[in-house]
């Protein structure tokens, strides 16, 4: 569990965050993420690791879960970094037979077996956790000890856009960590605490170590399940989540200083202003690529 | 039908799994070594009742399920999904429905407490002041649903969903005179109409979505069959025949052993027996690598467990019976389990 007290972004360092091209799911995204890793450092030897990638449903045509060659080739880069061990967990929000999901989006076809290595965060023993944040009314959660225990945690989102919050990144991605077994099929409690702001209270509370975007093809319009694939041909990297996630937005031709959410995550978990993130390989304006909206969010729209 | 191969398959793996998973205080986690919880406590605990026809040795394990459960109820009568949690929420119906149709002398008060409870837990979005509000939200156009019908959610004051509604009418079947029965009444009628109403075109259930914005929800197999099973006193109505056909078009095509044990049971309990072309257990289950699952696996032995012998509804885990006609529900008990 992140036990250290939440720095306000006026006193955080720039972050960096590394834009890469990224076609299709066929070609090498191992070196294509390995050579992403190196930029930063990352502190993982000898230590366990959790990708916590999006899965929501039954996906057959690979539009709305980060895609498994993203999630394979993550682990493996994680792996020669000299992690311990690196586990894949996910909760899943709509289905609560995890493992037709797996199936329907053929992670095993990707990842090589999955015992020992996949924990399904729906059905992980629970330990009920403090908020460090009270955005929302929830005061407290139950959470996987899984997620509470692990050294480095990677949140792996797709870039989507989201009916409710707008859009869907690496902190909305951290709803999936809440157990359904003992909330639900969908998580609805987080809803009636207001979703935006049971994604800065989850965030906060389990604060992403690094994130990893699968953009490589997206979904526009009525997002998170039922929009329409967007081929944007990215990866994005970062250690702090919300400089991802809005530039993420800028990639997606949205203003990320409109997000209710990500306004509040500026304050307190990351940095939004574009003076503040560095922005590394390609540049936002030259893989710029406009996502529909649905019309309640057209106001997001640059 | 259940081959041979089935039955020894239960007998070998899956009765000896659930009984070594078993913990000290009696009761089950989601995974052998993991902290007992009341979700997969239910679900081994009918699991091996089910079996015990055959596997008469269970019922020490049974015996200490239903002490588990019986520890872990709070005051107010429901029953919490995770250790801790201070509060109750949906597995309320499922233990209710365990311990109410075991028959036990002993846990008729404690189902009592727990059904007055659920008649209690009213979802929040329906209520008369977030009806009214909804008449002026834009979000009425987004959500084609009825807010007049009223079921259950996962946590208290939350919206109703399909799968907690279902299993809450399977739990108040059993309400017995300590249950008012105006307000029982009720709260079946509501919940019936909003499982009706949430279907998805075509039939089916997910998890409460039948459209957002527009676009028609897909349905679900495990959602699906508890709303079947739940409404199987229904099974003239074209919206069951409708969904059961599409559950039966879906057998082939599932690839998860808990999707498969949960359609199987449904379908048997509707005396749909013609599975030939449905994968098998064990082939599913060495090819997902997930025999370490206690829900699953319960939901296996229940299903393998499970025949139909020309009676709807008499072979079904006590779990999904509807109560006998010799139960009388003023009298307060609630047998309609292990003996038929």
């Amino acid at each position: 569990m992140r036990t250290s007290s939440l720095i306000p972004s006026f006193q955080r360092p720039p972050s960096s965050v590394v834009i890469r091209r990224a076609a299709n799911y066929e070609q090498d995204l191992a070196s294509v993420i390995f050579e992403s890793l190196a930029v930063f450092d990352l502190p993982v030897k000898s230590k366990t690791v959790l990708l916590k990638p999006n899965l929501v449903g039954l996906d057959p045509l690979g539009v709305m879960n980060t895609h498994p060659a993203v999630i394979a080739a993550a682990r493996e880069c994680f792996l020669r970094l000299g992690a311990s061990h690196v586990y894949i967990g996910d909760g899943p929000a709509m289905d609560r037979d995890t493992e037709a999901i797996i199936e329907s989006v053929r992670l095993r076809e990707y990842a090589g077996k999955l015992k020992g290595v996949f924990v399904d965060l729906n059905v992980d023993d629970v330990e009920r956790v403090a908020l460090q944040t009270h955005a929302s009314r929830l005061n407290e959660l139950q959470l996987p000890k899984t997620v509470l225990g692990v050294d480095f945690l990677v949140s792996m989102p797709k870039l989507k856009t989201h009916h409710w919050a707008g859009v869907t990144l690496s902190l909305k991605n951290m709803f999936g960590v809440v157990p359904g077994s003992c909330y639900g099929w969908p998580k609805n409690v987080l809803h009636w605490a207001g979703i935006d702001r049971a994604i800065l209270d989850v965030a906060a509370v389990t604060r992403p170590d690094f994130a990893i975007v699968d953009g490589i093809v997206g979904m526009e319009g009525n997002g998170p399940i039922q929009g329409a694939p967007k081929a944007s041909g990215v990866l994005v990297f970062g250690t702090d989540p919300v400089a991802v996630d809005a530039t993420c937005c800028r990639v997606m031709g949205l203003r990320p200083e409109r997000i209710k959410y990500l306004v509040g995550a500026g304050t307190l978990l990351g940095h939004i202003n574009s003076f503040k993130i560095q922005q590394l390989g390609e540049s936002i304006a030259s893989v710029r690529n406009p996502f529909s909206v649905l019309a309640a969010f057209q106001k997001l729209a640059e | 039908m259940h081959t041979d191969a089935e039955i020894s398959f239960v007998e070998q793996l899956c009765l000896p799994f659930l009984r070594t998973a078993q913990n000290s205080d009696g009761g089950w986690g989601f995974h052998p070594g993991s902290l007992s919880r009341v979700e997969p406590t239910c679900w081994a605990v009918q699991a091996l009742a089910s079996a015990e026809a055959r596997e008469p040795a269970e019922s020490e394990s049974v015996a200490r399920g239903f002490g588990f459960l019986h520890a872990e109820q709070l005051p107010d009568g429901s029953w919490p999904s995770a250790p801790g949690e201070p509060s109750g929420g949906w597995v309320t119906s499922l233990a209710c429905c365990v311990l109410g149709a075991a028959g036990e002398a002993d846990p008729i008060e404690r189902v009592t407490t727990g059904l007055n409870w659920l008649c209690r837990d009213w979802p929040r979005d329906s209520s008369p002041w977030r009806r009214l509000l909804a008449r002026f939200s834009s979000q009425r156009e987004i959500f084609p649903i009825n807010n007049s019908y009223r079921g259950w959610g996962w946590t208290p004051g939350t919206s109703s969903w399909v799968e907690p509604t279902a299993f809450a009418l399977l739990a108040l079947e059993r309400a017995g005179r300590k249950v008012s029965a105006s307000l029982v009444t009720k709260r079946r009628r509501l919940a019936i109409a909003l499982l009706y109403d949430r279907m998805c075109p075509g039939g089916g259930w997910n998890c409460g979505n039948p459209a957002v914005y527009g676009v028609p929800g897909e349905p679900l197999v495990v959602p699906t069959a508890f709303a079947l099973l739940a409404l199987r006193n229904e099974s003239q109505r074209s919206e069951i025949t409708e969904s059961l056909k599409w559950l039966e078009a879906q057998i082939e095509k599932i690839q998860a052993p808990g999707s498969l044990a949960v359609a199987r049971l449904c379908l048997t309990g509707y005396g749909r027996t013609s599975t030939a072309n449905a994968p098998e257990f064990r082939s599913l289950l060495a090819r997902t690598e997930f025999p370490n699952n206690v829900q699953v696996m319960a939901w296996i032995c229940m299903a393998i467990s499970t025949k139909y012998d020309g009676h709807r509804n008499s072979t079904l885990p006590w779990l999904f019976r509807s109560p006998r006609p010799d139960c009388n529900p003023r009298a307060g008990n609630f047998t309609g389990g292990l003996s038929s």
